[in-house]
């Protein structure tokens, strides 16, 4: 179980790279787009289109560590509670495990809509990129949360020992 | 509404059982949507219209263009801070103003508003300013309860003094100009900073002890400490005056898109940081990491609000509110009254994001309705916002506080926090009641340079 966590954390290395690579381009080029906008008269035309894929990759890229690790917004008032009546392993394991089954319907759904796309033939307005890849990276992504989550609340229940040395 | 309302209950009770707020709105938002759709529950014309809805949120919201004004903020904010900026803040102030008596206290509170001019969030600049601040007051014997008391109030105008995250959030939302929302965020939270700085000073006049002088520093030493923070000074003239239409005359012809306000900023902040020798390629690596984990978790709460707010709209939840004040005559005035009442109580317990996407898509239509303006609406939420984060048992800016500094008792803090906590209540009354003061900036953008 250590292995599996060990290789997670350093497998989880590369969606953040490609998180933070995404990122910096959309930071370097929306200064540009400003920039040849107002000095040239000559804007980056295909800046939005662009600046909607690098938001998608962004925030879907480190989907998955948010979710396994505690990184979802949540309302900690219960806290409490539950460690003194000894349930918070029980309820962190229900909780990871629910929400992780609970997204086989969006991810279901999200992959219908990127192979309707695909169908379709749809691209984008400027640089004519096919739209389901990112359909396809959002799906990808989502699947790989949701396995996560599953995997999270398993350990709960299983070993929670190797999990607290994660977070560590 | 019954539908509604349950639903209400339901997101209540999964948040407290800490599911993460995006599955548990999502979640009853979905069944929600489809019992409304297709008459029950698991009816399937009604699951495949909610699952239709859920698909498309999802993917559109993570592509929607606006939304990218989230992340290059936070970027802007953590590269300035990498720059050094706090301490550069609070040093410009402490030479202005910390000869006075209380004045440490006074220069943390301005050295707040300062530093909530580049960063979005006040939990970001309670926990950063304590780092800075705390030493200092201790140094100069301030009492425990003013030095942690005018931290935590300072760095709720994080939210309010722009840019702000929770400002972009409500106007996404409702769909308001995000760009008028910070520029209508900018006198409110100046008023903040001084009514701040009075709440210092009634607390040394009370209690002369707890705030002695610091030493009077000489002209020379202002104009040095100035210098230093004059790059992020101009940043972030650039950004909002950029926002606020300010450049938009010949040749320049320069209005930015809140978007582009924001990728300005975090390249200048990046350039900043670059020159002094803050980054390397590893704090580059930790600043766009840290960016792009809050902004993953802030679109993940976005989407399932959004799901949740759609199964409230097609409930018929805010109609039926407006019929329901229709119905028994009740005063516009007394109904925002009525709201406010609601989000202190709210406050009380929930933290900011969770109570302002819970409550602004039940009464952001029925205050528009009123003929309430969603700019003034806005502002005033994120007043009640801030307040809600000093106000006991849950001031979550309390409990950083407490978190960084450690051997102060969270007691201590809230009786310190007492007369800011007023002051902020005075500031709600007067922005309530005088909606020009919230108004009369955005009013004029737009109409400079032509």
């Amino acid at each position: 179980m250590r292995n599996l966590v060990i290789w997670a954390r350093r497998a989880s290395f590369f969606p953040t790279l490609l998180a933070c690579v995404a990122l910096f381009i959309l930071m370097v080029m929306t200064f540009c787009d400003v920039i040849l906008r107002s000095v040239f008269n000559a804007p980056i035309e295909a800046a939005t289109e662009l600046t909607r894929i690098l938001m998608a990759i962004l925030v879907f890229s480190v989907l998955p560590m948010i979710s396994a690790g505690k990184g979802q917004i949540a309302v900690d008032l219960t806290d409490g509670l539950f460690s003194r009546l000894r349930l918070s392993r029980a309820r962190d394991a229900v909780v990871y495990l629910a929400s992780g089954i609970m997204l086989i319907w969006p991810i279901n759904r999200v992959w219908i809509l990127s192979e309707r796309a695909r169908d379709y033939g749809d691209v984008t307005e400027y640089l004519s990129i096919p739209v389901f890849y990112v359909g396809w990276f959002i799906t990808f992504f989502t699947v790989i949360a949701a396995i996560a989550m599953v995997i999270t609340g398993l350990m709960y229940i299983f070993a929670p020992h190797a999990l607290s040395e994660q977070t560590q | 509404m019954t539908a509604a309302l349950i639903g209400f209950a339901l997101v209540l009770v999964l948040v407290l059982l800490r599911l993460p707020i995006v599955f548990a709105m999502g979640l009853v938002g979905t069944f929600g949507f489809a019992y409304e759709r297709g008459g029950a529950i698991f009816s399937e014309r009604g699951l495949k219209a909610a699952m239709s809805m859920v698909g498309r949120q999802i993917t559109d919201t993570a592509q929607d263009y606006g939304l990218s004004v989230v992340p290059l903020f936070i970027l802007m904010g953590l590269f300035v801070n990498k720059g050094g900026l706090a301490r550069e803040l609070y040093a410009v102030s402490n030479a202005f103003l910390g000869h006075f008596r209380g004045g440490i206290a006074m220069a943390t509170v301005a050295a707040c508003g300062g530093f909530s001019a580049i960063c979005g969030s006040s939990l970001a600049t309670a926990a950063t300013m304590s780092k800075v601040a705390m030493p200092e007051m201790r140094r100069y014997r301030y009492s425990d309860e003013l030095s942690t008391a005018s931290i935590a109030a300072g760095g709720t105008l994080g939210i309010l003094i722009p840019p702000s995250v929770i400002l972009v959030i409500y106007g996404l939302l409702t769909e308001t100009s995000i760009g008028k929302l910070f520029v209508a965020g900018i006198l409110p939270g100046m008023m903040g900073i001084l009514f701040y700085l009075f709440a210092v000073r009634w607390t040394v006049w009370r209690k002369p002890d707890s705030g002695p002088a610091g030493e009077r520093h000489g002209w020379g030493e202002r104009l040095t400490a100035l210098r230093s923070v004059w790059a992020v000074l101009l940043l972030f003239f650039l950004v909002i005056g950029g926002l606020y239409g300010a450049f938009d005359f010949h040749p320049l012809n320069l209005t930015f898109s809140p978007t582009e306000a924001a990728g300005m900023g975090a390249m200048g902040a990046f350039l900043i940081a670059l020159s002094r020798g803050g980054l390397t390629l590893s704090s580059t690596f930790e600043v766009l990491k840290e960016t792009s984990y809050t902004a993953a978790a802030l679109f993940s709460v976005l989407i399932g609000a959004q799901i949740f707010s759609n199964f409230i709209n097609l409930a018929g939840l805010p109609e039926a509110l407006i019929a329901l004040v229709t119905a028994y005559e009740v005063s516009p005035f007394a109904v925002i009254l009525m709201i406010l009442g609601i989000y202190i109580i709210l406050g009380c317990v929930f933290e900011s994001l969770s109570m302002l996407l819970l409550t602004v898509p039940i009464f952001f239509p029925l205050v528009t309705s009123l003929g309430y303006d969603p700019i003034w609406f806005g502002i005033v939420v994120v007043v009640v916002t801030e307040i809600s984060l000093i106000t006991p048992p849950v001031g979550l800016n309390v409990f950083i506080l407490k978190g960084v500094v450690g051997d102060v008792s969270t007691g201590t803090i809230f009786r310190g926090v007492t007369p800011f906590w007023v002051a902020d209540i005075f500031r709600l009354a007067l922005i309530v009641l005088v909606p020009w003061l919230v108004l009369v900036l955005p009013e004029q953008m737009g109409a400079m340079g032509h």
